[in-house]
C-alpha cells in the first residue's frame, strides 16, 4: 500500500516534469538554445487555460486545448523575440540563454500586472471519481495526468519520426550545418520546434495545476526541475529526458513520504549533482547506438 | 542559354583572413568542371562562398541569372538553406552527414524540394542504382557506415533534387582508392541534362579524360586552364 502510493506518485511527478525536460531537451539539440522562458510559457499556458475556464467554458478538453494553445503561442512568442535576432550571432548559446531568462522574468511580471499575486484555480478538468486495482487507489487527476502526458509525448515522438517536418527537425537536432546544405531553413525550423515544445509546456502547466494553482511565477519551479532533468538525461536525447524524469520523480515521491516536502529540492539536486558527477554527459550516453563522428 | 553559374569580382574569407581574391568563373550548361588545387588554396572556400557559408565575401554570382552572391559580413550560413533551394546541391567534404538517422531518412532529407519530396521513392531507386551497395544498408544509422558508404550517402543525399548546379567537394578525400574510383565513376555516369558539375580535387588522375574544363587554383586564384586530355601542369 505504502509503496504502491509511492509509486504512483512518482509516476505522475515524473509524467509532468518528463514533459518539459523533453521540451528544454529538443530546443537544446535542435536550435542550440538553452529556453529557460520555459517559466513564461508555463505561466502564460496557465492563464489562458484559467481565462477559457473563467469566460468561455469549463468543458476540460477546452481548458486543456487553451493551455497547449497559448503554451505553443508563448513559444512561438519567444522564438521571434530571442531565437530569430540572436541565432547567427556570436556567443549564441549564452546570449540566447539570457534572453530568453529575460523574456520570463519580463513576462511573469507582465502577468502579474495584468492577474494581480493572487493565485488562480483551475477547474478539476479529469473530474473526481477513483479506482482501486488490488488495494491500489488511483484517483482520477493521476490518472488524467499520466494518460495525457504519454499521449503528448506519443504524439510529439510520432510526429518527429513520422512526418517531414520532424525529418527536418530530428536533422538539425544532429547537424545543423549539414541541415541548411539540404535546404533546410534554421529560422523556420525554429518556429515548428518552439510551438511543438510549447504545446508541451502548455500541457504541464495544466496538469500540474490539477493539484497547484496558477500564478505570475508557478512557473519558475518547474522551469529548474525541467532544465535540470534534461540535464540529467543528456541535454538532446528523449529517452535520457524521460528516464531522468522518472528518477527524480521517485526521488521526489521517496523524500516527500519519509523525510517531508521541504526536503525534496535538496534530495532532487543531490542526485543529479551525483550522477552528472558519474555520467558527465548524462543517461543518454548509455542509450548511444552511434557514436558521434 | 543562361550560364549555370557566373562569378564576377569574387572575394572571401573568415574574419580577418581572405582566402579568394577577385575571382572570376563561366560554367556552362551540360558542363563538368574540375578544380585542382593543393590544400588550403581555397577549393573549399570557393564552394562555401556559393552556398553563403564563409564568414564574409563580397563580388557578385549569378546562379541561373538570379543573384545569390551580395555581400555579406556576417552570420555564415544565414542564407544557405535559401540559396540552395534555388538550385544548388552540394555534397561536401567531410561529408557533413546525420549521425542518427539511417540510410534512407537521409536520402529523404535530400529530397527538399516540393516535386522532389513528391516522388522521392523513385528518387531513390535512382540512387541506389548509382550506388548499389547502400541498398541493403537502408535502415542502418549512418553513424555505424563505413567511410565510403558514408561518402555515398552524403553524395547520394545531393542527387536527390533537380539542381542547376552540382557542387561535389573531394570525393575521393579519405577512401581507398578503389572505393574512390567508384564514386567518381558514379559522379561521372549522372546525366547532367542542362545542367552542370562543379568537381574539387586534389587527385587530378581520377578527373583526366573524364571532365570538359580543369582549372587549377593557387592562392585564391583560379591558374590555368587545361581541356580535358592534356596535362595538366
Amino acid at each position: 500500500m505504502e509503496l504502491s502510493f509511492i509509486l504512483t506518485n512518482a509516476i505522475v511527478v515524473a509524467a509532468i516534469y518528463g514533459l518539459i525536460a523533453v521540451a528544454v531537451s529538443i530546443t537544446w539539440s535542435s536550435l542550440g538554445l538553452i529556453n529557460l522562458g520555459y517559466g513564461f510559457v508555463f505561466s502564460f499556458a496557465g492563464y489562458c487555460a484559467w481565462l477559457m475556464a473563467q469566460n468561455v467554458s469549463e468543458w476540460p478538453p477546452l481548458v486543456a486545448g487553451a493551455g497547449i494553445l497559448g503554451g505553443a503561442l508563448a513559444g512561438v512568442m519567444i522564438c521571434l523575440v530571442v531565437f530569430i535576432p540572436l541565432h547567427d550571432k556570436p556567443n549564441f548559446t549564452t546570449r540566447g540563454m539570457i534572453g530568453t531568462l529575460a523574456i520570463s522574468l519580463i513576462g511573469s511580471q507582465a502577468l502579474l500586472m495584468q492577474f494581480g499575486p493572487r493565485a488562480k484555480a483551475l477547474p478539476e478538468i479529469f473530474g473526481f471519481w477513483q479506482v482501486d486495482i488490488g488495494g491500489v487507489i488511483l484517483t482520477s487527476d493521476k490518472i488524467g495526468i499520466v494518460v495525457c502526458s504519454i499521449l503528448m509525448l506519443g504524439f510529439v515522438v510520432m510526429w518527429m519520426r513520422g512526418s517531414r517536418r520532424g525529418l527536418e527537425i530530428r536533422a538539425m537536432m544532429m547537424n545543423p550545418h549539414a541541415a541548411s546544405i539540404v535546404g533546410i531553413g534554421i529560422r523556420s525550423t525554429g518556429v515548428y520546434v518552439m510551438a511543438m515544445t510549447g504545446a508541451m509546456a502548455g500541457l504541464a502547466s495544466v496538469l500540474l495545476s490539477q493539484t497547484y494553482y496558477v500564478a505570475p511565477f508557478s512557473g519558475l519551479t518547474p522551469l529548474i526541475k525541467g532544465v535540470s532533468i534534461a540535464l540529467c538525461g543528456g541535454l538532446g536525447s528523449v529517452q535520457g529526458a524521460v528516464i531522468a524524469a522518472v528518477i527524480l520523480g521517485l526521488t521526489e515521491a521517496v523524500t516527500s513520504r519519509y523525510l517531508g516536502g521541504q526536503y525534496v529540492l535538496i534530495t532532487q539536486f543531490l542526485v543529479i549533482i551525483l550522477i552528472l558527477i558519474v555520467r558527465p554527459r548524462g543517461i543518454s550516453g548509455l542509450l548511444d547506438k552511434a557514436r558521434e563522428q | 542559354m543562361t550560364d549555370v553559374l557566373r562569378i564576377d569580382g569574387l572575394s572571401a574569407g573568415y574574419g580577418p583572413l581572405r582566402v579568394i581574391h577577385d575571382l572570376d568563373l563561366v560554367i556552362k550548361p551540360g558542363e563538368r568542371l574540375g578544380i585542382v588545387g593543393l590544400n588550403g588554396h581555397g577549393k573549399t572556400t570557393l564552394i562555401y562562398a556559393i552556398a553563403g557559408l564563409t564568414g564574409w565575401q563580397r563580388g557578385s554570382i549569378l546562379l541561373n541569372g538570379t543573384q545569390i552572391g551580395r555581400t555579406r559580413s556576417q552570420g555564415p550560413g544565414r542564407y544557405t538553406h535559401q540559396i540552395v533551394r534555388k538550385g544548388l546541391a552540394l555534397m561536401p567534404q567531410g561529408d557533413e552527414i546525420f549521425t542518427g538517422l539511417t540510410v534512407e531518412e537521409h536520402l529523404d532529407s535530400g529530397a527538399f524540394t516540393r516535386e522532389a519530396w513528391r516522388d522521392r521513392k523513385i528518387r531513390k531507386e535512382r540512387v541506389l542504382d548509382l550506388f548499389e551497395p547502400l541498398r541493403k544498408l537502408m535502415r542502418t544509422p549512418v553513424g555505424r557506415l563505413s567511410g565510403g558508404e558514408r561518402r555515398m550517402v552524403s553524395i547520394g543525399r545531393g542527387l536527390m533534387t533537380d539542381a542547376k548546379l552540382y557542387l561535389v567537394d573531394e570525393p575521393s578525400l579519405g577512401l581507398a582508392p578503389k572505393i574512390g574510383q567508384s564514386v567518381m565513376e558514379a559522379l561521372f555516369a549522372l546525366d547532367l541534362k542542362d545542367s552542370a558539375m562543379f568537381i574539387a580535387e586534389q587527385n587530378v588522375a581520377l578527373l583526366e579524360g573524364r571532365v570538359d574544363r580543369v582549372i587549377g587554383m593557387h592562392a585564391g586564384k583560379l591558374k590555368g586552364e587545361a581541356s580535358a586530355g592534356l596535362g595538366f601542369n
